[in-house]
């Protein structure tokens, strides 16, 4: 209420960089974390977290360590820019983690070799040759494909039956990691063509994940859809009377993050060089802490891509900063619980003490 | 006891009476699709075909506990001659102990150890391989490719399953043991990580270690998927596989295909089929009123180079 009381002069004197960048705090949490890392490794391991203190390498930082810090967040990443999405326009996505899993069974099955090391690929789903060595655009049509089904499944589910997001999506999670067991009866599928592997060789996933945090940045920002997410995710009923069909909207939001997962499912599977009926185990709920970590709203109606990307940032730093301060792994899932737990306690703090400074 | 030993007489009266007599035994696996319960089972089917009289009844619990104690009361109703449990629930196997044990029929328990197992009646046992023997043997080999290479020290990393998961825990302990030996103690654990039986997880952990670029020699791992997961990423930072020795087990098609490239060094094969016909041997005695040791262990075997071949169409 102070909000509106104080009205466009607080706006007018608020142009501070904080309400022009809102991710700062989150930034401000990045370079913490990672300064805690160097000092940490300075002090107990003798080594620096970030730059290079090798002699059979050159360079000031440790790049290796830069590399991997976010090619190990940028599959899961893939999808927290579909989660981003569904959670600002009010939603919430528990599927993508096993729309990941099926998605890599079922296009992986037309992404394999006939011969490995000179004997017939022993996982080969097709007794047919003609399924074999099929051009790349063929297994990459087939999960596009899948992303879809499963998108518009959800989004007509959250639509249309009025049933809570929540259990709209727990249902595709949970019938989707079926789908991918039941592909092979559990067993995996290896051994993709030359073309195939590149997707998610090398520093490709990083790549991908880049170039799709740009897009969906530069679409939430600048267009209609970006707008009628946020007004959707802040007001239904305002955004419904203001003319948005929300309906068609929410079928929209949800089939992008689907089909982001089934990208993130093409990538996983490349890189690994195999598919498996447990890919993407709790990749949905590491895509959720990445973009509540990184200020977005679990109401809805607030948050953005650079916020995500940052959040899943902090998740790399930690993952990397882990093993290289050789962190006891039974410790290491207790002490990442407390850091998504403690960065979302912070930013209702930081809320809380903006909207009542007004 | 003389009750018991009563059965065991009446029992043994009736197969001397009727030598060579078929025998009948009654198969309930905790469920079909599973891939290498489906192997165990072929295994134990294979063997039945080639012993003249012997008749087996196998059906698919359906992962179901009570479904599973339905069909041991049902195998007893028929007059089955002995029966092999694969159980659903290993904490839940006492009540398929009674069942048999008021029924007096044979019976064996195969591949998941129940947690009875140390109370079993005379004429009931355990069929599986020993846990304990698969990290053991796959670390036993990776210091012997050390030794063989002339190595005084060498620094290995760890790769763990699931921390939950009871074989992560045995073969983690089994590493630490033989490396702990006199034989093997010039060999030193860098660190130890979880990769949660993950391949892509066992690959970023990979990276990560080697951007602390630290020397190493080797990478033990508690399953192929994370050792192939540490390969792929010691390929992609271009180090030369000829230099670091990495160990799996399981010996899956990906792990030989892996291993025929040249790149994983070791891997150790739990023999499925071998637990199948083990069960259908140990419940043959039983029903002949023959001793047989409460636990059966059917051999983990090593798969290197060598003999890699040989376990190509097995898993």
């Amino acid at each position: 209420m102070a909000a509106t009381q104080a009205g466009p002069i607080s706006r007018e004197s608020d142009r501070s960089l904080k309400s022009k960048f809102p991710e700062l705090n989150v930034l401000i949490a990045l370079v913490v974390i990672v300064a805690t890392f160097e000092i940490l490794g300075r002090v107990f391991m003798g080594d620096s977290f970030l730059f290079n203190t090798r002699t059979d390498v050159t360079g000031l930082f440790n790049e290796q360590r830069l590399q991997i810090i976010i090619l190990q967040v940028s599959i899961v990443g893939i999808i927290a820019v579909g989660v981003t999405q569904v959670i600002i326009s009010g939603g919430i996505d528990l599927s993508s983690g096993s729309v990941v899993g099926a998605t890599a069974m079922i296009a992986m099955s037309f992404a394999q070799v006939s011969m490995v090391n000179g004997s017939p690929n022993p996982t080969a789903v097709f007794k047919g040759t003609e399924w074999l060595d099929l051009p790349v655009l063929v297994p990459l049509i087939i999960a596009l494909g899948c992303g879809i089904i499963a998108g518009v499944t959800n989004g007509a589910l959250v639509a249309y039956t009025r049933i809570p997001p929540f259990i709209a999506t727990l249902g595709m999670m949970v019938t989707a990691r079926g789908i991918s067991k039941w592909i092979t009866k559990g067993k995996p599928i290896s051994f993709p063509t030359e073309a195939y592997t590149k997707i998610g060789s090398g520093m490709m996933p990083v790549v991908i994940f880049i170039s799709i945090a740009i897009l969906f940045h530069l679409i939430m920002t600048y267009t209609k859809y970006g707008k009628h997410s946020y007004a959707i995710g802040s007001n239904e009923e305002a955004a419904r009377v203001s003319g948005i069909k929300v309906e068609n909207h929410r079928i929209l939001v949800y089939t992008i993050a689907a089909c982001l997962a089934a990208l993130a499912a093409v990538v996983v599977s490349s890189k690994n060089l195999t598919a498996q009926s447990g890919m993407g185990v709790m990749y949905e709920l590491d895509a959720i802490a990445m973009a509540v970590i990184g200020g977005v709203s679990l109401s809805g109606g607030r948050g953005s891509i650079i916020g995500t990307v940052l959040g899943a940032l902090i998740f790399g730093v930690i993952i990397s900063g882990f093993t290289f301060m050789r962190l006891d792994a039974y410790y290491q899932e207790m002490v990442k619980g407390v850091i998504i737990v403690g960065a979302v306690v912070l930013d209702q703090w930081r809320q809380r003490s903006r909207s009542l400074r007004g | 006891m003389k009750k018991y030993a009563f059965v065991a007489a009446v029992a043994v009266t009736a197969i001397m009476s009727s030598s060579a007599m078929a025998a009948k035994i009654g198969v309930s696996m905790a469920k079909f699709d599973d891939n290498f319960l489906t192997v165990l089972r072929n295994g134990m089917i294979a063997q039945a075909k080639g012993m003249s009289g012997v008749e087996l009844q196998v059906e698919d619990a359906g992962n179901d506990v009570a479904k599973q104690l339905d069909q041991i009361k049902n195998f007893i109703a028929s007059g089955v001659d002995a029966i092999i449990v694969n159980p659903v629930d290993t904490s839940a196997t006492q009540a398929m102990t009674d069942a048999a044990a008021a029924g007096k029929k044979p019976l064996v328990y195969v591949n998941r150890q129940p947690i009875n197992v140390d109370t079993l009646p005379a004429n009931q046992a355990f069929v599986a391989s020993n846990e304990a023997d698969s990290g053991t043997l796959e670390t036993k080999e990776v210091c012997r490719i050390f030794k063989a290479a002339g190595k005084k020290e060498a620094n290995v990393y760890v790769i763990m399953g699931e921390l939950s998961n009871q074989a992560a825990v045995q073969r983690t302990k089994d590493i630490e043991e033989v490396i702990a030996t006199p034989d093997c103690n010039f060999i030193k654990i860098i660190d130890k990580q979880t990769s949660n039986w993950n391949r892509d997880e066992a690959q970023n952990l990979m990276t990560n270690w080697l951007s602390t670029g630290k020397k190493f020699d080797g990478v033990i791992a508690n399953n192929d998927e994370s050792a192939i997961g540490a390969i792929q990423a010691l390929k992609a930072a271009k180090v030369d596989l000829k230099t670091v020795v990495v160990g799996g087990v399981d010996a899956t098609q990906d792990a030989l295909a892996s291993m025929k490239g040249g790149d994983l060094a070791v891997t150790v094969f739990q023999d499925a089929a071998g637990q199948g016909a083990g069960a259908l041997d140990a419940a043959l005695k039983l029903a002949k009123g023959e001793k047989v040791d409460r636990k059966v262990y059917v051999p983990f075997k090593l798969v290197t180079p060598a003999n890699m071949n040989d376990f190509i169409k097995k898993n």
